[in-house]
């Protein structure tokens, strides 16, 4: 069962979470979110609409309260269980209910922004629903590919295909000369994992010392190809096949990276950004009150 | 002659396996080859590395051009090696090393064993390899970073610096939590926040504002304020409970004027405000001497100015009445304002002569007698000499160029000037009474009777012209009221005028906002023929522009338009106002268009 289907639900008595219970919590969400727009337009506060009138403080406290819920979620994931409370109704409870918070904090502030810790907190808070919108969508389309790009092979499979081409490289190369096993040498033995962020979501490698050894090592055939040059022709043919091969196989390892890392970077940003959005929270509701 | 090989490997599990070689002769070689006396099949050793020779006890080591190893741990490119000393030879990832040897011996023992891994080892857990975790800092650690910086910025900086800091310095620690500009009349308190928030977690104060505002009135007595507010549903006095639960008491200024809005001027009251307790005061506080006000369109009160209602002795009795009761001012002037304005007959007639004299147009008009204030807002007091005099002439002899002009507002001075004129204008006396005539002993009969002639004379002229002065036809007796004295006495005393300088201080009328109007579009002077007709206009010319605060007329008018909450006599406070005062330019050429 992947997690793509686990998403859509469709063709398995399995339920994602999205759609647990036929949508129960969106439809609460839904609820709660008219709720508050109906009250923001119903509800007369002069001069204009504020997070100082009453219905400011209670969507205020709302908001809050919601967050600190939400959050809660990093602590609840640890324990799987089932029934009413599962961690399925969990989950779904906090994508709908983290989505309503979009309304509940905007009317809170009465659409009032500033350079302030105020509208510090509710960007903060957009960053991190924002994240979190990024990461269900990744959910949701990611993992089909991911289990595709892995080619049936285990992540260990996978290095160890590059250890054991490494391996022939070495003893492949032995007969070649000093410059050309320099070249070679240089590809055993570089990490298949060195990069940023940015290498791994772009799948860009323009560093990678394997495809410069291949092309070098390509010059060196072509070059000793003269008679004269006196270099082990049938040495450098099969170094150059196997670092073809071995470019093969990285690049399937950083295809794998790729969806890996947009899987995952969500969570980077949406669990950090989440303390930072407590912490200026505290911030918020101290300032407010100290300055009341 | 030879050297004896211990080539050392370690098993998976870390034992060491030891294979030994000998290689007769004084030369060994060091490469790649299979060939190679030493064979190290390290990619970073040259198929024919270095040669080691032996020449006696020293072992003298030449490294192929181009390429180096170290001995001894030093980059070279060949050196000798003592061999009672021994050393090391250290190509690439392998050492091979010289072991100390006696001297003369015929074998050298040379240890070869590798002692860098020549390929890194992907050591790390595959899942750790492929998740961000490797090339990222951890969630963790970036999360109590951005808490800390975060708590630390925003929250106990301004906590520590909002006490001590100069409200004037640069950046206020507290600036961060400032929820938006101050009003622009407050714009120098920006960088002072305890200013209002004196005390931490107690919402501001009254006692705050009042610390500037000085001069600002109560609307009302408290108490009778209280009394006044409508009955509160339960919804308010939850409200109302939790405010005071929460150490928020009711009616503090802030309730109203609400700051950190933007630099803006403070918007007019809303009409509720006034109408929750002035909608039905009467019921609530029967003692009120207020009429019921809620809509100026459909619910407010006529006017009911305050005028001259009467007189006691010279002390004019002010009165307050409703305009609908039609009621009579009692300024002590006549002055009929149809007479003036008509655009036929004799007032017109004059107002055409003396028209490059003074300005005045085909017939008189209101601005030829009555002048604004210099604000606009309403007119001076009507001067006689002023703003009269130009046609009732007060004139009554002309001295040689100089016109001689009775003393207005002075009675007795009036009576004295007039007797004094007569007595030097006396008619013609004959010869014998001229003063300047040679009397000669005796002569004292002429004398009494020259005196008794010119008192006679004088006397009969002024009593007749003061009489006619003061009476019917007479200058004083044209516009006032007059007092004749009894019997022959001159003593007349003219009735005092007097007019208020406002006739409604509860509301705010600003003539200037009124100028694309006629005058006589709302004071029916045209057809006013007394002096003691009250010509202000009522409530019902006012609604023919003028509506509530939500309206189809023309002018939305909310309550706060015309009176303010605080009970001064001003002009209420207004958005706008200011900067019109501001820039009179543009708004002159506003009202030209408007016109």
């Amino acid at each position: 069962m992947s997690a793509g289907r686990a998403l859509s639900g469709a063709g398995t008595s399995h339920e994602g979470f999205l759609r647990h219970r036929n949508f129960r919590w969106l439809k609460i969400a839904s609820l709660a979110m008219l709720a508050a727009l109906a009250g923001y337009a119903l509800v007369d506060v002069q001069p204009r609409h504020n997070g100082g009138s009453w219905y400011g403080y209670l969507l205020g406290t709302i908001g809050a309260l919601l967050i600190v819920w939400l959050a809660l979620l990093g602590i609840r994931k640890r324990a799987m269980t089932r029934g009413r409370w599962s961690l399925k109704a969990w989950t779904s409870a906090h994508v709908y209910l983290g989505l309503s918070l979009l309304v509940i904090a905007t009317l809170h502030a009465g659409f009032q922004l500033g350079w302030n810790v105020h509208s510090l907190a509710y960007v903060l808070m957009l960053l991190v629903i924002v994240s979190g919108i990024w990461g269900i969508s990744a959910y949701a389309a990611l993992p089909a590919e991911l289990s595709a790009s892995r080619a049936s092979m285990t992540r260990p499979q996978m290095i160890d295909a590059i250890v054991k081409l490494d391996r022939q490289l070495h003893t492949a190369a032995q007969p070649l000369g000093h410059e050309d096993a320099a070249i070679v040498a240089s590809s055993i033995g570089d990490d298949p994992f060195r990069g940023g962020v940015i290498a791994r979501i772009a799948n860009s490698w323009p560093g990678c010392v394997t495809h410069r050894a291949l092309a070098r090592i390509r010059e060196r055939q072509k070059a000793a190809a003269r008679p004269d040059a006196g270099a082990d022709l049938a040495a450098l043919a099969a170094s150059a096949e196997l670092l073809e091969r071995k470019c093969a196989a990285l690049g399937r390892i950083r295809r794998h990276l790729r969806i890996r890392t947009m899987l995952e970077i969500w969570l980077h940003v949406h669990v950090p950004l989440t303390f930072a959005l407590i912490a200026a929270l505290v911030a918020h509701i101290v300032s407010v009150f100290f300055y009341w | 002659m030879a050297f004896v090989l211990r080539t050392v490997s370690h098993s998976a599990e870390g034992r060491e396996i030891v294979r030994s070689a000998r290689v007769e002769g004084d030369r060994l070689t060091i490469g790649r080859t299979p060939e190679s006396d030493i064979q190290l099949s390290d990619l970073a050793v040259a198929l024919t590395h270095a040669v080691i020779t032996r020449d006696g006890d020293r072992l003298s080591v030449a490294v192929e051009p181009g390429l180096s190893l170290q001995l001894d741990g030093r980059k070279s490119d060949g050196g000798t090696i003592q061999a009672a000393s021994g050393g090391d030879i250290q190509i690439a990832s392998h050492i091979v090393r010289i072991l100390p040897t006696a001297a003369g011996a015929s074998e050298i023992a040379l240890s070869i064993e590798r002692v860098l891994e020549g390929e890194a080892t992907l050591s790390r857990s595959a899942d750790r390899l492929f998740s961000l975790g490797s090339v990222l800092p951890g969630r963790r650690p970036v999360s109590w970073i951005l808490v800390i910086a975060l708590l630390a910025i925003f929250l106990a900086w301004p906590l520590l610096g909002s006490r001590s800091a100069d409200p004037h310095e640069g950046l206020r620690a507290d600036a961060s939590w400032s929820s938006g500009k101050l009003s622009r009349a407050h714009a120098a308190l920006e960088k002072d926040c305890t200013a209002c928030h004196a005390k931490p977690f107690e919402a501001v104060r009254d006692t705050a504002c009042v610390a500037c505002h000085t001069q600002v009135h109560d609307h009302a007595d408290p108490f009778r304020l209280a009394r006044a507010q409508p009955g509160l549903s339960t919804w308010g006095r939850l409200k109302l409970a939790v405010k005071e639960r929460l150490n928020l008491p009711a009616g503090r200024c802030v309730e109203c004027h609400t700051e950190h809005e933007g630099p803006q001027t403070m918007p007019a009251t809303a009409q509720r405000f006034c109408a929750d307790c002035h909608g039905g005061l009467n019921d609530r506080l029967p003692d009120t001497r207020l009429a019921d006000a809620g809509d100026f369109e459909n619910a407010h009160p006529e006017f009911q100015p305050l005028f001259v209602g009467g007189w006691q002795g010279p002390r004019p009795m002010m009165r307050r009445a409703s305009l609908a009761a039609r009621p009579f001012e009692d300024n002590g002037l006549k002055f009929p304002h149809d007479l003036h304005l008509a655009p036929v007959g004799g007032v017109a007639q004059m107002a055409r002569r003396l028209a490059p004299a003074h300005g005045f147009g085909r017939q008189l008009a209101c601005k030829d007698c009555h002048v604004p204030v210099a604000d606009g807002t309403r007119f001076q007091p009507v001067d006689m000499e002023r703003n009269c005099a130009m046609c009732h002439s007060l004139a009554f002899d002309n001295a040689g160029g100089t016109v001689r002009t009775l003393r207005h507002g002075e009675p007795a001075q009036v009576v004295a000037d007039l007797r004094d004129f007569y007595r030097i204008r006396s008619p013609a006396r004959p010869p014998s009474l001229a003063p300047f005539a040679r009397r000669r002993p005796g002569e004292g009969e002429a004398v009494e009777a020259r005196r008794e002639f010119s008192a006679g004379a004088s006397q009969s002229g002024a009593q007749a012209a003061i009489r006619a002065v003061f009476s019917k036809g007479g200058a004083c007796f044209d516009c006032h009221r007059i007092d004749a004295p009894a019997g022959g006495s001159l003593a007349f005393r003219v009735r005092p005028v007097a007019f208020p300088s406002r006739y409604m201080h509860h509301g705010w009328f600003d003539h200037r906002d009124h100028e694309t109007q006629d005058c006589t579009s709302c004071h029916a002077a045209g057809t006013s023929d007394s002096a003691s007709d009250l010509l202000l206009p009522g409530i019902a010319t006012c609604r023919t522009c003028h509506g509530g605060e939500t309206t189809a007329k023309p002018v939305a008018s909310s309550c706060a338009m015309c009176h303010d909450y605080h009970m001064d006599q001003g002009a209420p406070s207004r958005p706008g106002r200011d900067r019109r005062d501001q820039a009179p330019e543009p708004m002159a050429a506003l009202r030209r268009e408007a016109r």
